[in-house]
């Protein structure tokens, strides 16, 4: 019996979270207490806690509770929508990951922060990143943090070599070939990149796809609709690791093994975000000194390379009792001193651009002007409400061209074909 | 029918109403509601909320994805339970022929067995790890185990054998104890070797105790989300994907729980029927042994 217990699982805990959260609401005089939703920042300080204690004392009667979120991108997400369908959160302010916003905004769970807004006032932020909180021509969150894929490089092995960044993929793979010929290392792996089937590697095959002039999603919603070119861009992908450019590990990548390879020194060039500098020039780290990073390339003869852009930002819940305080707060924290203390304490770039050009900032990271270009240059993932059924429909059909079982061409019809029965029901 | 033995009857009613009650709400009533649905198009967040009938079985009947995930499940099942019992089996005699240290054994078995299935994942992630994982440090050779899907599998089964054998292990081992000294030594008096001992006393005693640890860990196995979930995501290429996990992915990444509930109806129709036929075998074994 407890199998059909466990088979009903899903219906029950969506009952059991609706049947809590109907007397979970009380009324509370006095005080007022925001409940923010977050995940928990890593790096060599935690600047938050601080953050939140000067939001505080600056509303007197105010009291901030912040909140961790599960640890995974998908677990954060599943509590998301478990809590909101169930219409009693229980949270004002909550950190959203930039892909989820299309989807929030279009369920009506979130505040629309148009009206709210100055004029002008989100002109500092960088472009895509408001695109990303943009849907339907409203604003739904404030930017927080932002990423971007870069591709780093081994400077000193180019140096020695006398190349330049590649700005090509053809290039890439030339260099690499060059520099393995002369450095006579077995260890030594060419490109590493995130292969696994998982998000990132949406985000790999987008940034191949956008370098060969192929899209996912057209903007008149039409699927794949270059799709000779994104089964090129496929097979190239995998013609990296059969010609041994990439490793054959690339298959089971995430980002941090991939850094990791790098950061060890076994690697000549990666594609990752920001956060890895900060590891590379840390105290104990074997490539300090002799990284830096460059724009993903594109192909010969193609469209100049472009990172995927990325990040959270901060929604306001439509249920929120206190919504005009809890607006109060995401733009506390993503004040130009906030986003400051953030960068600082942790490895995260900020939204505002000025701050990519702050002293202080520079004097701990010197390539941020360098950094600002590349995020100006950055694409978003398709902005859509059903981004995370593109991305579950496409990570086992890429990886299955990565791995090599599937033909790229058969992947981009049996992808097409599987999104377009689903979202008929949607559209 | 006696007065006495219509008023036990009418107690035995009071008695089971709490249970009948309980699985009524828990159980009977979730069920019918997920059949329900499987029978919708439902996605509440984008407000798509519409009859369908069979359609999201008939896709599923042509979904590659679904019957890769159906593929997977088998040979999950298949593989893990066979060698769980196999070695379960082998571990539990050798620690009854053991002369010290048992109990030291048994608690380093039930660690195993006491640690999540998450916990388990996240050790395996470090041990297949391609050039830093103690597995390929051991063999001197990078094995891409997560990463290629000829193995990613089998690398999946391992370690859910490493953690769930010890479960196998006990079972057998209790039952072991209870087999008395003395069918041992009259087999000694016949003359009966190592090897006859084995196969014609020790391993017919243990069936009843196997088919209870093959019923329990089959349907654990059919229904094997976590492992798979942490270490592979699914992948490469949908090869680790279980039914389960597809299952899930449908309901709560991408809310659509009509489609969802219909991936799980099959699960539940695959479970039920595999415990049914285990639980037929077990009542022909209580009838002949």
């Amino acid at each position: 019996m407890s199998v059909a217990l466990r088979r009903a699982r899903p219906v029950l805990a969506l009952a059991l979270v609706l049947a809590l959260c109907g007397c979970g609401a009380g009324q509370e005089r006095g005080p007022v207490t925001l409940v923010f939703k977050y995940a928990r920042i890593l790096g060599n300080a935690d600047p938050l806690p601080e953050l939140l204690r000067t939001f505080e004392a600056a509303h007197p009667g105010v009291r901030v509770k912040g909140e961790a979120l599960p640890w995974t991108s998908d677990d954060q997400h599943q509590f998301y929508i478990i809590n909101l369908e169930g219409r009693s959160p229980g949270f004002d302010l909550m950190m959203l990951d930039c892909i989820w916003v299309p989807e929030f905004a279009r369920a009506g769970w979130l505040l629309d922060l148009t009206p709210h807004l100055q004029p002008g006032e989100l002109a500092p932020f960088f472009p895509s990143a408001v695109a990303s909180a943009t849907y339907g021509e409203r604003v739904w969150a404030l930017p927080w943090n932002f990423n971007v894929g870069l591709l780093y490089y081994r400077a000193d092995l180019l140096a020695k070599y006398g190349l330049r960044p590649p700005e090509t993929y053809e290039e890439l793979i030339d260099q690499v070939r060059r520099i393995r010929a002369g450095e006579r290392d077995l260890r030594l792996d060419g490109y590493v990149w995130q292969g696994k089937q998982y998000e990132g590697l949406v985000v790999n095959v987008l940034e191949a796809l956008w370098a060969n002039g192929a899209r996912v999603l057209g903007e008149d919603g039409a699927i794949f609709p270059e799709p000779q070119r994104a089964a090129d861009a496929l097979r190239f992908l995998r013609s990296l690791i059969e010609s041994g450019v990439s490793p054959a590990w690339t298959t089971a990548a995430d980002e941090e093994l991939s850094r990791r390879a790098f950061g060890d020194g076994h690697a000549i060039f990666l594609r990752n975000w920001p956060y890895a500098m900060d590891l590379f020039e840390g105290k104990d780290s074997a490539v300090r000194g002799k990284v830096a990073f460059a724009a993903l390339p594109g192909r010969a003869h193609g469209e100049p390379g472009a990172g995927s852009t990325g990040g959270a930002h901060l929604g306001v819940s439509r249920r929120s009792r206190h919504p005009d305080l809890a607006l109060a707060l995401a733009r506390h924290l993503t004040s130009e001193a906030a986003q400051r203390a953030i960068a600082l304490g942790a490895a995260l770039s900020p939204t505002r651009q000025s701050l990519y050009r702050d002293p202080e900032l520079m004097r701990g990271h010197p390539a941020m002007p360098r950094l600002q270009a590349l995020a100006l240059a950055g694409r978003p993932r398709p902005v859509t409400p059903y981004y995370l059924l593109l991305s579950s429909t496409l990570q086992p059909e890429f990886s299955a061209v990565i791995v090599g079982v599937k033909p790229a061409e058969r992947a981009v019809a049996d992808a097409g074909a599987r999104l377009r029965y689903f979202l008929e029901a949607i559209r | 029918m006696t007065g006495r033995e219509r008023a036990d009857r009418r107690r035995a009613l009071v008695y089971i109403a709490p249970t009948v009650l309980a699985l009524g709400v828990l159980t009977v009533y979730p069920g019918i509601w997920v059949l329900w649905l499987s029978l919708q198009r439902r996605i509440p967040i984008f407000e798509v909320s519409r009859f369908a009938g069979f359609e999201n079985y008939a896709f599923l009947a042509v979904d590659a994805r679904f019957w890769s995930a159906g593929k997977t499940t088998a040979v999950f099942t298949l593989g893990s339970v066979a060698l769980e019992i196999a070695l379960g089996v082998a571990v539990a005699l050798a620690i009854n022929t053991q002369r010290r240290g048992r109990r030291l054994a048994l608690s380093l078995l039930l660690l195993a067995w006491a640690m999540p299935a998450v916990v388990a994942a996240k050790l395996f992630e470090w041990l297949y790890h391609p050039s830093a994982g103690l597995v390929n440090v051991l063999l001197g050779w990078p094995i891409n185990w997560l990463g290629d899907p000829a193995v990613a599998l089998p690398a999946v089964i391992f370690a859910d054998v490493w953690r769930t054998m010890p479960f196998v292990a006990v079972l057998c081992y209790a039952r072991l104890l209870s087999i008395p000294a003395d069918v041992y030594e009259a087999a000694q008096v016949d003359g009966a070797g190592r090897f006859a001992t084995l196969t014609r006393i020790t391993l017919p005693l243990l069936g009843r105790i196997l088919l209870l640890a093959i019923l329990f860990r089959s349907l654990d196995a059919l229904r094997a989300f976590d492992i798979m979930f942490v270490l592979t995501g699914g992948g490469p290429a949908g090869t680790t994907e279980t039914l389960t996990v597809y299952a899930y992915r449908a309901l709560f990444q991408t809310l659509q729980l009509g489609f969802g509930s219909a991936v799980s109806v099959v699960v539940f129709v695959l479970v039920m029927t595999v415990a049914w036929a285990y639980l037929r075998l077990l009542r022909a074994g209580a009838v002949t042994a």
